[in-house]
């Protein structure tokens, strides 16, 4: 794998004095030629600044960006082998569709015909032939949405950067747009840069993901990685639902340890890489609420009561009320004859081995 | 159902409502037929009647005044009519002072509208009201401030003998120059605003989109920039271009007399001239050329836009 974009000790410091406001800091990263990299985090978080900087509309106030092995410093968007595809499609309302598309093999200087023949491969690429000849005003947005990424897409840059493109799109086209993105990435090879607040989205679509938080990056894995195995608090409350036990370590052999559970039963959970904690010491533990089994009371390692449940369609979320005080959610796939137990029922909790984890704290 | 619920307005009543209606706006019409139609056809039916003797119409037919906007007779030989170049330089001076005005305005407006629009926005209100202020000062006073400065004896060739680049004096003032500078000056802010009020509504992402899409910053100012803010510098432009061919204080006071424009022309036949058919008719021209450049301009600028998406 070679790196497309290299990011080394980036930061950005917006305004100066006392009004300065740190938006990155101490950024490194290394995304690999056509993967597809998300970067996902709350709203603020610096997100937009970084995309920013990478298409050269914001320079860093340290360290450095490469793209494709060369150094982007004093490089403008114009210079970079980047596109974006604009949160607010940023579509030039006074030209149609195939022109939009056309522009930046245009500015690129390519012949007529040329830009005649790339255009038509964008258009059936995204689906929009029929729309060649309207306006932006006279399609939908999830077509916007299209012309948008074809208009990135044209003129094949290294990298294309997306600013959470389908967060204007309602649920169902959403969805639809998410897997035509997969589609492109994967026929086009072009190496994506995907900026989310969504959770499932970014677990859906990429093949890593950088969580981002108050401008720095907290974990950046797969996945897979980043939902099983998150290493700080943060990122596991971020990405999907999690119960969160403050327990006592009583052993510990090499990067695994023993906790003794609400109850008295002891549990073995892994460490995050590179955290020891001392025997004694309370960690926080963390166990996804699909991967805990509700049981008759007395069974399994936990006992509780039901405090209220709620019903999602496919999954029922119980609250529990664990025998130390602390709150349980436990998720239940629904099958016809199930009955969901009423409040104040007792019962037992199973985990799964290898399920609990504690966080770096 | 929303679609079933019975039409709870009556057939009658609207139709009454209309009616009422009419009578309510009976006032407004009334002030638009007299305050913009009644003066309009007065000057109309001026310039067909005869002089009086010491000024104002006399109640007889005439073509005259009509004929003596382009043509003039031999004072001895009545038959000899031959064009009366006077009038026609005037009124080629006045389209073309105004064209020079316009452009004038639309190079010096779009950089201000500009730098205005690209303040942070609590500082634009600040730059749009110092771009105001000129307005609030008599048009005449601002006018006898550019003679002041433009003088032989003012300030601007003060400073260019004191600097040395000139030895003498250079004649600025009664031209076509003066004109020129003073209208460009007075009318600049009607050209700013509507372009910043286009500016104001310009995504400045799209100029973003621009860039990222590898043009230089001169291919976004004319690729995406001036297409979007054409609406701008159309209303600027026919705001400009009006004001300008009927300019009667600026060439009055710069041009001295010695270079007119039609608004003087037109003056001069009401004052000394005693001929007021004659300034009748030269005003109900000056209306023609105004409608006819509109029409023309507005023509083209439309045209363009259909043939760049073709
Ligand atoms: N030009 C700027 N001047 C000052 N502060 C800025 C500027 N641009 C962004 N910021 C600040 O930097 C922080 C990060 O902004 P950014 O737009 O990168 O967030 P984001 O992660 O994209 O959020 P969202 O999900 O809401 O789009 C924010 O607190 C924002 O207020
Ligand atoms: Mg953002």
């Amino acid at each position: 794998m070679t790196q497309e974009i290299e990011i080394a000790g980036l930061s950005k410091v917006f305004g100066q004095g006392a009004s300065a406001f740190r938006a990155l800091t101490d950024i490194n990263l290394s995304i690999d030629t056509g993967e597809f990299f998300t970067l996902l985090g709350p709203s603020g978080c610096g997100k937009t600044t970084l995309l920013r900087m990478i298409a050269g509309f914001e320079h860093p106030t340290g360290g450095t960006l490469k793209i494709a092995g060369e150094e982007m410093a004093g490089k403008g968007p114009n210079a970079r082998p980047v596109n974006t595809v604009f949160q607010s499609y940023a579509l030039f309302p006074h030209m149609t569709v195939a022109q939009n598309i056309g522009f930046g093999l245009k500015m690129l200087g390519k012949s007529r015909s040329e830009v005649d023949t790339t255009v038509a491969e964008m258009l059936r690429l995204v689906r929009m032939e029929p729309m060649a000849d309207r306006k932006p005003s006279e399609i939908s947005g999830g077509q916007q949405q299209r012309v948008a990424l074809a208009r990135a897409l044209a003129p094949r840059p290294r990298v294309l950067l997306l600013d959470e493109p389908l967060s204007a799109l309602d649920l169902k086209l959403r969805k639809e747009m998410q897997s035509e993105l997969k589609r492109l990435q994967t026929e086009t090879g072009i190496t994506f840069v995907f900026v989310t607040h969504d959770q499932e989205e970014a677990l859906t679509m990429s093949d890593r993901i950088a969580v981002m938080s108050a401008g720095r990056i907290l974990q950046l894995g797969t996945p897979h990685d980043i939902y099983h195995a998150p290493a700080e608090r943060f990122v596991a409350d971020f990405i999907g639902d999690t119960n969160f036990l403050d327990l006592p370590v009583t052993a510990i052999s090499g990067d695994v340890a023993t906790l003794t559970l609400p109850g008295g039963q002891s549990a073995e959970a892994r460490l995050p890489a590179g955290y020891l904690p001392v025997i004694g010491e309370t960690v926080t533990a963390v166990v996804r609420p699909e991967q805990a089994v509700l049981g008759e009371p007395g069974s399994g390692m936990l006992s509780g009561t039901v405090a209220s449940s709620v019903f999602f369609g496919t999954d029922t979320h119980l609250h529990l009320t664990l025998s130390d005080g602390q709150d349980f959610i436990l998720r239940r796939q629904n099958t016809a004859d199930l009955p969901v137990p009423q409040p104040g029922t007792p019962v037992g909790i199973t985990l799964g081995a290898g399920t609990l984890r504690v966080l770096r704290s | 159902m929303a679609a079933q619920t019975p039409d709870p307005a009556p057939e009658g009543e609207p139709q009454e409502r209309h009616g009422w209606k009419w009578a309510l706006n009976a006032p407004a019409l009334a002030v638009l037929i007299l305050a913009a139609s009644g003066p309009l056809i007065i000057v109309a039916v001026y310039s067909f009647l005869s002089p009086g003797n010491m000024g104002g119409v006399a109640w007889d037919f005439s073509l005259d005044g009509w004929f003596k906007v382009f043509w003039t007779r031999d004072i001895f030989d009545p038959e000899n009519v031959s064009w009366n170049w006077g009038n026609l330089t005037v009124f080629w001076r006045t389209v073309w002072l105004s064209i020079q005005t316009t452009v004038i305005c639309a190079v010096l407006g779009f950089p201000t509208a500009w730098f205005i629009a690209t303040r942070p926005p609590h500082r634009r209100a600040l730059w749009l009201f110092l771009i105001t202020i000129p307005f609030w000062t008599n048009l005449l006073i601002r006018t006898f401030a550019i003679q002041e400065l433009i003088r032989g004896t003012g300030l601007l060739n003060t400073v260019m003998m004191g600097l040395g680049i000139v030895n003498e004096p250079v004649q600025m003032l009664y031209s076509d120059f003066a004109i020129l500078l003073g209208m460009a000056y007075v009318f600049l802010p009607l050209m700013v605003l509507p372009l910043y009020a286009a500016m104001d509504k310009l995504d400045f992402r799209l100029v973003e989109a621009g860039y990222d899409l590898y043009a230089s910053r001169f291919r976004v100012l004319w690729h995406v920039i001036l297409p979007l803010v054409k609406p701008g510098f159309v209303a600027g432009s026919i705001l400009v271009f009006i004001p300008s061919i009927g300019a009667y204080v600026t060439p009055r006071v710069l041009g001295g007399g010695r270079t007119m424009m039609l608004g003087n022309l037109i003056g001069l036949q009401f004052g000394q001239g005693r001929n007021w058919p004659l300034g009748a008719a030269l005003s109900m021209l000056l209306l023609i050329i105004v409608m006819i450049a509109l029409i023309a301009y507005l023509r083209t600028v439309n045209r363009d836009d259909g043939g760049r998406r073709g």
